[in-house]
């Protein structure tokens, strides 16, 4: 299992309107993954708290990843916007610890081909070079 | 409000490097409301502060704290119980509060984690204005609740400058000539006669000189 996910945790945080089966979609790889995964739905993106992202840095995860919905697609209009800047806000305060400012990475979803939440996780898998149960289309996301 | 913003955390590091045993203690007001020191921003500090520790090798111990206020004795009286098992604390209120715990606790090493600003406003969602000098003389009554000590940039008592362009300030034309407001907020309240008064200079020494001012009210005391 280490080697499925080259012994890297993460925590996924998301907007939960990105995907209505959510909760039955994620669990395939959270079985894959174990611990080395972790969702964290939102029920908006834009309600994300760089506390959140510290907390989950600060228990143990290698990358934490936001996603977002399209831009223009926010059900609370604004929401992602509101994603974008706290995510700066708080790579600005890793950085001062001297962390990656990469450890945390929003990923935007691309508005023309909606994805559930296990072919975006695995579109991450992919990008990190994690090649088993790779998703073959991973060219939609807009980093 | 008074507000404030944390110092870089190199800064906040370098304090606190003799010490081992941390309390982190937040301020729910004013401080709280600029996103400066409240709850949260204790939480993202401590994360900060142990996540770099543990990076470097360092064995830090801290608690979270959040008073409702850190500048009145009935809410610093709640870390009386705890303040003895800490070799410091750190404070995330205005200095006003850092000072007044330290009072309250005179053996303990207090440090603080922001820097104390202005006095001001929440203008929209994170944007803090500064308003008010606290000049210990008000003269909001005659200038339309448009305070020329503060929001003019050259102090102006009886009209404006002259430099100012399209109603902005001719020293930073992102702000609003205080004149224009004042002039037009009373002639749309009906008092443009009250620009008829010519205003002394303003009596600094209700403000400075004295050392700090107090405020003491006996129909307050016990
Ligand atoms: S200590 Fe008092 S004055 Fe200072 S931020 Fe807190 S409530 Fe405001
Ligand atoms: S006149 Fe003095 S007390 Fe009144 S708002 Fe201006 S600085 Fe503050």
């Amino acid at each position: 299992m280490d080697q499925k996910g080259l012994g890297i945790t993460r925590a996924i945080l998301f907007c939960r309107q990105l995907d209505p089966d959510q909760d039955v979609n994620r669990r395939a790889i959270e079985k894959e993954l174990g611990s080395q995964i972790r969702f964290f739905p939102l029920p908006c993106s834009g309600r994300v708290d760089p506390l959140y992202l510290m907390r989950a840095l600060e228990s143990g995860a290698d990358k934490v990843y936001l996603i977002t919905c399209p831009e223009g697609a926010c059900r609370h209009r604004e929401g992602n916007l509101r994603a974008k800047k706290r995510i700066a806000y708080t790579q600005g305060l890793i950085e001062e610890i001297g962390l990656d400012r990469e450890r945390l990475e929003l990923i935007i979803t691309s508005a023309g081909d909606r994805k559930t939440i296990d072919e975006l996780t695995r579109d991450i898998l992919a990008r990190e070079g994690v090649t088993s149960s790779v998703n073959p289309n991973d060219a939609d996301i807009e980093k | 409000m008074i507000t404030a913003e944390r110092k870089p955390i190199k800064e906040i590091k370098e304090m606190l490097a003799p010490y081992r045993k941390i309390l982190v203690v937040g301020c729910g007001s004013c401080v709280a409301e600029c996103a400066a020191g409240g709850e949260k921003e204790v939480g993202l500090l401590s994360s900060a502060l142990r996540m770099d520790a543990k990076a470097s090798g360092k064995e830090i111990e801290i608690r979270e704290m959040t008073l409702d206020r850190q500048c009145v004795y009935e809410f610093i009286d709640q870390l009386t119980e705890v303040i003895d098992q800490y070799d410091v604390v750190l404070s995330l209120a205005c200095g006003a509060g850092v000072q007044a715990v330290a009072e309250v606790f005179p053996r303990v090493h207090i440090l603080p984690a922001l820097n104390t600003t202005f006095l001001g406003e929440t203008k929209e969602a994170g944007l803090w204005v500064e308003n008010c000098r606290g000049c210990g003389d008000c003269k909001l009554g005659v200038f339309a609740a448009v305070c020329p000590v503060t929001r003019c940039a050259k102090g102006l008592f009886n009209g404006p400058c002259g430099g100012s362009k399209t109603d902005r300030c001719e020293v930073d034309p992102d702000v609003p000539c205080a004149w224009q407001l004042i002039v037009s907020r009373l002639e749309d309240t009906g008092r443009l006669d009250l620009l008829r008064k010519v205003h002394p200079p303003a009596d600094w020494s209700k403000q400075q000189g004295k050392g700090p001012r107090k405020i003491k009210r006996e129909d307050q005391r016990t």
